[in-house]
Parts: C-alpha cells; structure tokens; sequence
C-alpha cells in the first residue's frame, strides 16, 4: 500500500537495506583505511629507489634508442640492441680490465676504516690542542669524543647493513632493467594517454607545456648524471697517478657526490683527504691530490667546462632554494632525497616558468588583439 | 553475395580509419599509405560537446584542426560582442593552421555548432616527429607551406585586383 510520500513498502526497505549497507561498509573502510595504507606503504616501500633508478636509465638511454628509431627500426628493437650493447660493452670492459677485487677491497676497507678514523682523530686533536691555546672555552664541550662516538656508529651501521644493501642492489640488476624496458617503450603512450584527459580548452596549454618541462627536465639529468661521470672518470684517473689506496671507490664516492650541489663536492672530498693524509702523509702527493680534488676536478672542469655546456641551458635555482631543497629531501628520504631533492624542486621551478610566461604571453596577445579589433 | 563472405574478403575497412581520413585532407596529399600511419599516430582525436570553444581569439595557439564529423563556426568579436561570421567549416575541413609553425595568437574564435570529432595536429608532436621520421615530417610540412602559400598568394592577387580597381576609379574621376 503507497504511503503519503510515494514509496511503496518494498521501496521503503529496498532504502532502508541501501542505507544501512552504505553506513556499514563506510565505517568498514573508515576502520580498515589505516591498516590500508600501511599495506600500501609497505607494498611500495621497496619500489621507490628501483624506479627512480629506471627513471634515470631512460632519460640517459632515449636519445640512443631514437637514433636508431631514425634508422626505420621499430622501437622495442632499437631497445633491445640499446640493451645488447650495453650489455657487451660491459663485458667487454670487465674482460679488458679484469673483474675488481670487490671483495677484497670491501674486506680490506673494514679492517682499514677504524685506523683510518683514529688517525683523522688524532690530528683533530693535535688541531684542538693547538685551538684551546686561543679559545680555552673549547675545552669544555668535548668535540673528538663526540666525534669518535658517532663515527663508531656509522661503521657499525655500514657493517650491518652491507649485506641487507648487497641483496638490494641485486634486486636492483633485475628490476632497474626491466622497468626502464617498459619507461622506454611506452612512456609516450602513458603521457599521451594522460594528457588526453584534459578539458579541450587547456589541452593545447597542457601540451605544450608537457613539451617543455619535460624537454628541460630530461635535459638537465642527462647533464648532471654526465657531469657526475665525467666528475668521477677524472679523479679516478687523477688519484691513479699516486700510491693512494681505494681509487676506483673514492672516484665513485666523488662521482655520485657531485650531484649534490654546493656541498656534495666537499662532502666527497673528506675520505680522499683523510686517505691521503693517513697513507701518504702531508707532501707532495697529498697536496697532488687536494689539487686534483680542488682545482682540477671542480674549479677547473666543473666551473668552467662541464656546468656552461650541460647545465647552463637549464635554468638554474637559486642556493637558497637549493639548500631547502636538500634539507627537506634530506628529511623525507635520507641520502637518495638529498641527491633528487634538487631536480624535483628545478622541475617545480620549471614548470611554474613555464606557465608564468605562457600566461604572459597570453595577456600581452590579448592586449596586441584589443586595438587591432577597434 | 552472402554477407557472411563479403565480410571476410573486404579489405579491413580501410576507408574507415582515421589515416585514410587524414589523407582526404588537402594539407597530407602527398603523403603515403605508410606516412599516413606515423601521421596517425602523432594526431589527438577530440571530441567535443555542441556550443563548445575551440579556442579564442588572442589565445596562444599551438597547432591545427582537422573536422572529422561535426560543424565549426569561425567567427570574430566586433566592439559591440556581436559575432561577425568568417567561415562555417564541416567535414574534411581544417582551420588554424598557421599556428602550426609558430607560436601566435589565433586571430579568429572556433566554435562547434553540433557534436563534433576534432583531429589536433600540434606543435609538440611536429617537433619531436622532426628528428624521428624526417621525411614524412618534411612531406607534412611541405603540405602545409603550399596550403598557405596558396592563401597568400590568393591574398595578395585579391589585394593587387582591389589596388588597381580602386587606382581606375580614382583615375576615373
């Protein structure tokens, strides 16, 4: 029988069936969505580095594959060769140089590293000792103590978790390839794909501007992963021409720690120097190698030569920015996000260029239209 | 014949696809069977809603329509906002072409008039198919400048006509 409102009497349950199912479930999900995202989080946990990783790899590999796409061969093949290059490329070089003694070194590191440290300590000292002569406030807060402390712990961190890392970055060979495969071959189609959800009328801002930051972007880390290499082979090669231990793993120290700006160069320079210091003592070679560090690797190439012909075309941020940038990415994801920390916030920059003048140039042709129209 | 046969030996409805569409259009005549599948690859559809702007007159433009189903109003603005039609364009038309090349101000306003399949050659795209398929990008582009080297040429013949009509008048009196 219809009721005053309209509803029938099985319409009225069917409502009220719908309305307590959707309270349910809704306070269902509301409990569960805690324990949701932390799945999520943990399944995505590991994924992060694998992907920047093969993020990278494609911006360093795409100019390649769209040579040989010119070539009128398809673009899964050109990967594939691109591939198989690289890969006897790499065999290459092991069979020309001989695989390194990784192990060895590493093992050797460990057994060097404490003494390493406490000679570092000592000269410390003797330049505290020194210090306190003029600043007898010094005395008081105990630096070579707290530095030793903390300087255990980060040999006790690294030994414990070397072997947990050795298993990454054996995870890391199969996946970085195999993403970086996918990121090549379909990366256009998924921006393609995403830039046709735009409203009609902002899709040609839209594309254009994809076009831009991603030319800017892909630009500017092929240049800073280049400077990187270029930045390494150097001191590699520099700090062979002396009798200093661990070249290849300072050159790689001094490599991946140029891609911090301002701060990585030194940060890299420390090991080398304390090395040199503790081996060879301070004389000709030591200073040799400070020069090569210095003068060589970053005034000279760096300043001049690499930064005005890779980087330049970029636009630059300012230091200001540039330290917020590696504090905050510091603080999210420890030492990756101080190193990618600076090219997400320059493609912020980017992209906030690029719509600001884009915007400009629309007011100033609807000021050019105006007086043309009357 | 059985509709069931005709249906397997037809040639896979090539006629319908969007290359063979494309090459219809004055701009891509040159191109062939093969270019006309990078071309299609590098093309967005989009569609659009009746009463629905294309773009505005003074908006930064970045690339060329093509009308695949659908009507489109060109139209200006005179002081008083009312529209002054300049053209009503319908299938296998193209319209903003001239930003193509360069990165201008659309001189006229686009509106569709009833639900309508645009295709968008943009900038972007012409670009980057420049270093990947050379010879279809300059066959595109050689297309491209004949159509508007047509214009101009029209233009400037209807400007020359005009000149001399106006100078015999003048002389006239």
């Amino acid at each position: 029988m219809p009721d005053h409102s309209g509803f029938s009497r099985a319409q009225l349950l069917l409502l009220y069936l719908v309305l307590t199912t959707s309270i349910a479930s809704g306070i269902a999900i509301f409990s569960s969505a805690t324990t949701i995202t932390d799945m999520l989080k943990t399944a995505t946990s590991g994924l992060f580095l694998p992907i920047l990783l093969s993020l990278i790899v494609t911006f360093l590999l795409d100019p390649a594959v769209q040579f040989l796409e010119r070539e009128r061969i398809s673009r899964t093949t050109s990967i594939f060769i691109i591939y198989f290059l690289l890969l006897c490329g790499c065999a290459f070089l092991l069979i020309l140089i001989g695989p390194p003694d990784w192990k060895g070194m590493f093992f050797a590191l460990k057994a060097d590293f404490p003494r390493y440290l406490s000679r570092a300590n000592e000269y410390l000292n003797n330049l505290l000792v020194g210090l306190e002569g003029h600043f007898p406030f010094i005395a008081n807060y105990n630096i070579p103590e707290k530095i030793s402390t903390s300087a255990q712990q980060f040999l006790g961190l690294i030994l414990k978790e070397t072997p947990k890392s050795a298993m990454r970055i054996g995870s890391l060979f199969l996946l970085v390839p195999l993403f970086s495969f996918f990121f090549l071959r379909d990366s256009k189609r998924i921006a393609r794909n995403l830039i046709a959800l735009t409203p009609n009328r902002y899709f040609e801002m839209v594309l254009d501007l994809y076009d831009h930051v991603s030319w800017q972007l892909a630009h500017f880390i092929r240049g800073r992963i280049l400077e990187a290499l270029i930045i390494g082979t150097v001191v590699y090669l520099g700090l062979s021409l002396t009798d200093i231990r661990y070249a290849p793993i300072l050159a790689i120290i001094a490599g991946i720690t140029n891609l911090l700006p301002y701060v990585g160069p030194l940060i890299g320079m420390v090991p080398g120097i304390i090395i040199a210091l503790v081996d060879l003592g301070v004389g000709g070679q030591f200073w040799w190698i400070v020069c090569v560090y210095l003068l060589i690797a970053q005034i000279i190439l760096d300043n001049f030569i690499l930064i005005p012909i890779l980087i330049s075309r970029v636009s630059n941020l300012h230091p200001l920015w540039v330290i917020l940038a590696i504090v905050m990415g510091g603080k999210l994801y420890g030492v990756i996000g101080m190193i990618i920390g600076v090219p997400i916030a320059s493609s912020i920059k980017i992209a906030i260029l690029e719509i600001r003048q884009y915007r400009r140039t629309f007011y100033r042709s609807q000021r050019a239209i105006i007086p043309r129209s009357d | 014949m059985n509709p069931f046969w005709s249906n397997i030996f037809r040639s896979s409805g090539y006629e319908d696809s969007l290359a063979y569409f494309l090459g219809t259009i004055p701009i891509f005549d040159a191109l062939k069977k093969k270019d006309l599948r990078l071309l299609e690859s590098m093309v967005h559809v989009r569609n659009y809603q009746p009463d629905e702007t294309v773009f505005h007159e003074g908006d930064i433009g970045s690339g060329m329509y093509c009308i695949r189903s659908g009507q489109v109003l060109i139209y200006l603005l005179d002081e008083n906002g009312r529209e002054i039609e300049q053209a009503l364009l319908g299938p296998g038309d193209f319209f903003g072409e001239v930003a193509l090349t360069a990165q201008k101000p659309r001189i006229a306003t686009a509106r569709t008039l009833e639900t309508t399949v645009l295709i968008g050659l943009f900038r972007a795209d012409i670009l980057e198919a420049v270093n990947k398929y050379p010879a279809t990008t300059s066959k595109i582009l050689l297309g491209l400048t004949r159509c508007i080297s047509d214009r101009l040429q029209y233009a400037s013949l209807k400007l020359q006509h005009q000149g001399k009509s106006s100078y015999h008048t003048e002389k006239d009196q």
